[in-house]
């Protein structure tokens, strides 16, 4: 195993069913390093966001492991589980679930409260990771009074607020308009680069996932293709 | 502690939901507050015209026997033991009052005059004329309020009273007494001694009552007399058993209904924590993806049925001693007849009716969010991200 691999995961399986059996993932194979900007595409029902949810072990699945930094996270207990989602891993999603109640600081600030860190601390990180995503001046703003593409980026700071090894975007752009997906593309990958962080990003957007490092294709919850992007 | 914020949050986010929830269990509270301080009003009230106007322990004839005879070392006997501050023989028959063309049937006691005071309190009753008038074996008489009353007499007015086997006796009224219970209206005092001699029965009794310093204590004394001298001793609690029965079933149906009042201001701190847990289905969802436990989400729910039942039951209280000041200021009278004695309602405001209304609504509270929030806390992330 080289030094740099962050998640390995092996003959990982996912069976749904309720008398009809469905198999969202399939024996999937798949290691992925540190820093790597990747994408995972594939058309719907073919097991993308089932991948992304066990690596951001907000599901388990049927067999198969997910080793992070070596340990296994699928045998984790539930205390251990919300230990390294909040520690190790960021989340966004195609809706940026930003808290109605609470407005842009707040809202970043929220995962490194969850954290157990000092609320003056949590309140400085904040506003250097609002700052990042260039709403400095809309932190007081709360999501109701925000666009939807100032609500992602807003949303990307929250991931990025506890300085996660792994962000995990399922369908990031996928709410915005192309000029919107277009800057927070360009976001992202400008805090990949800065802070050496792995970011593993499911989108349907073909054009989006050329311009990652990687691309992973599934179908029928198998991994059918598996490139590096030129 | 994020999940007070967030409690907090979801809770002012919900104003006209919250409003009604606090006003619901504030009502409750109060309602419950203003019952709690009549029953124990009512329930003081008894205990003390009671405890009062009755010998804590009375001490009756032997079993098959009419009167007391020797009964100076029945008092001896009865001095000595502790935890009793005083005694009073008395003679009880039955009579016949006549004024003008007025006849009443009657209670005579022969009394003591300062032995019964001190087992009764009786100087404090009297509302015209002296106790001390009946010091000397004279013809003397003290009569109870309503009895005056019926027989359109007051003091100075002399009454003939007719006893069986005795020819009619003229007595002058040298006092009117109030006690406030129905014994008002049957009882009239003479002295013992002439009583005694207009029963033509020598020196004897019908029983002697008994002052104790633990009136909760009688119950134990009057057994140990009982066994101790074969005479029949009755404490204060035997005998009103049937009011004090009156009383625990009273409050038996007080808790039934504090539970049904309660049960209605938990269901709407119920019906607002469900509202906002499935309003915020995506939010715990994100909640949860952010690393908080399952036991910070409980908590969170379980704080907003906290801080609601915290508001409900401060403005419950604040009403409740409201109503109860505006119930004591009005004096809501009452027919005697039926409250024995009580000629308003009484009310008894203390701190502990706060206190019991308020514990017991913030454990029904509490309860009736457990199930929200259980709800809340066992959400599958997954399937909460992608509700919305």
């Amino acid at each position: 195993m080289s030094d740099k691999k962050k998640i390995e995961i092996r003959d990982l399986t996912k069976i749904y069913g309720d008398g009809v059996e469905v198999r969202a993932l399939d024996g999937v194979d798949l290691d992925i390093e540190k820093g790597e900007f990747l994408a995972i595409i594939g058309p719907s029902g073919s097991g993308k966001s089932t991948l992304l949810n066990m690596i951001g072990i907000l599901d388990t699945p049927t067999s198969g492991t997910i080793l992070l930094d070596g340990i296994d996270i699928t045998t984790a207990s539930q205390r251990q589980r919300s230990k390294i989602r909040n520690q190790k891993l960021g989340f966004i999603f195609q809706y940026h679930h930003l808290l109605p109640d609470f407005n842009a600081i707040e809202n970043v600030m929220m995962p490194l409260l969850i954290n157990g860190i000092k609320k003056s601390k949590a309140k400085k990180i904040a506003c250097e990771m609002l700052e990042e995503v260039g709403l400095y001046d809309r932190a007081n703003h709360r999501p109701n009074q925000l666009s939807g593409g100032q609500n992602q980026r807003v949303a990307i700071a929250r991931a990025l607020a506890n300085n996660p090894d792994i962000v995990i975007g399922d369908e990031p752009t996928g709410n915005l308009d192309s000029k919107s997906s277009d800057i927070i593309y360009d976001l992202l990958r400008k805090l990949n680069k800065e802070h050496d962080q792995t970011f593993i990003l499911v989108t349907h957007d073909e054009r989006m996932a050329e311009k990652t490092d990687r691309i992973i294709r599934l179908v029928d919850g198998k991994i059918v293709e598996n490139s590096k992007v030129e | 502690m994020f999940e007070m914020s967030i409690a907090f949050r979801h809770i002012s986010s919900h104003r006209r939901q919250t409003l009604f929830s606090v006003i619901a269990v504030a009502l409750s509270v109060a309602i419950i507050i203003v019952y709690i301080s009549m029953i124990n009003g009512f329930m003081e009230n008894i205990i003390d015209s009671t405890v009062e106007n009755q010998a804590h322990i009375t001490v009756f004839p032997k079993e098959n026997e009419d009167e007391i005879y020797l009964y100076h070392g029945l008092e001896d006997y009865l001095s000595q033991q502790e935890g009793i501050i005083a005694v009073s023989s008395y003679y009880k028959g039955e009579a016949a009052l006549q004024y003008r063309h007025n006849v009443e049937g009657i209670v005579l006691s022969g009394i003591v005059p300062e032995n019964e005071d001190r087992v009764l309190n009786m100087e404090k009753d009297m509302v015209a004329g002296e106790l001390e008038s009946l010091v000397i074996p004279g013809n003397n008489i003290i009569l109870g309020s309503k009895l005056a009353q019926n027989l359109e007499v007051d003091i100075g007015d002399t009454v003939t009273a007719q006893v069986p086997g005795s020819s009619p006796t003229d007595f002058k009224i040298t006092g009117i007494i109030r006690t406030g219970t129905p014994a008002d209206e049957i009882s009239a005092y003479g002295n013992l001694r002439r009583v005694q001699d207009l029963y033509n029965t020598g020196d004897i009794i019908t029983g002697t009552g008994i002052r104790i310093s633990d009136i909760y204590f009688a119950e134990t004394l009057a057994n140990t007399i009982d066994r101790q001298t074969d005479y029949d001793a009755v404490s204060w609690i035997e005998l009103n058993s049937e009011i004090l029965t009156l009383i625990n079933t009273q409050q038996q149906f007080g808790t039934i209904f504090y539970i049904m009042i309660f049960a209605i201001s938990g269901f709407s701190i119920a019906n607002i924590l469900s509202m906002i847990v499935m309003e915020k289905v995506g939010e715990i969802g994100m909640l949860l993806a952010m690393g908080t436990t399952r036991r910070s989400i409980l908590c969170i729910f379980l704080l907003e049925a906290g801080i609601l039942g915290m508001m409900g039951v401060l403005v419950g209280c604040v009403i409740g001693y409201i109503f109860c000041l505006v119930i004591v200021s009005i004096t809501i009278p009452v027919p005697p007849e039926m409250y024995f004695g009580l000629d308003h309602l009484p009310l008894l405001i203390a701190p502990q009716n706060f206190i019991i209304a308020g514990v017991f609504s913030m454990i029904i509270n509490l309860i009736a969010g457990i199930q929200p929030a259980r709800k809340a806390s066992k959400m599958d992330p997954v399937e909460a991200i992608h509700s919305v």
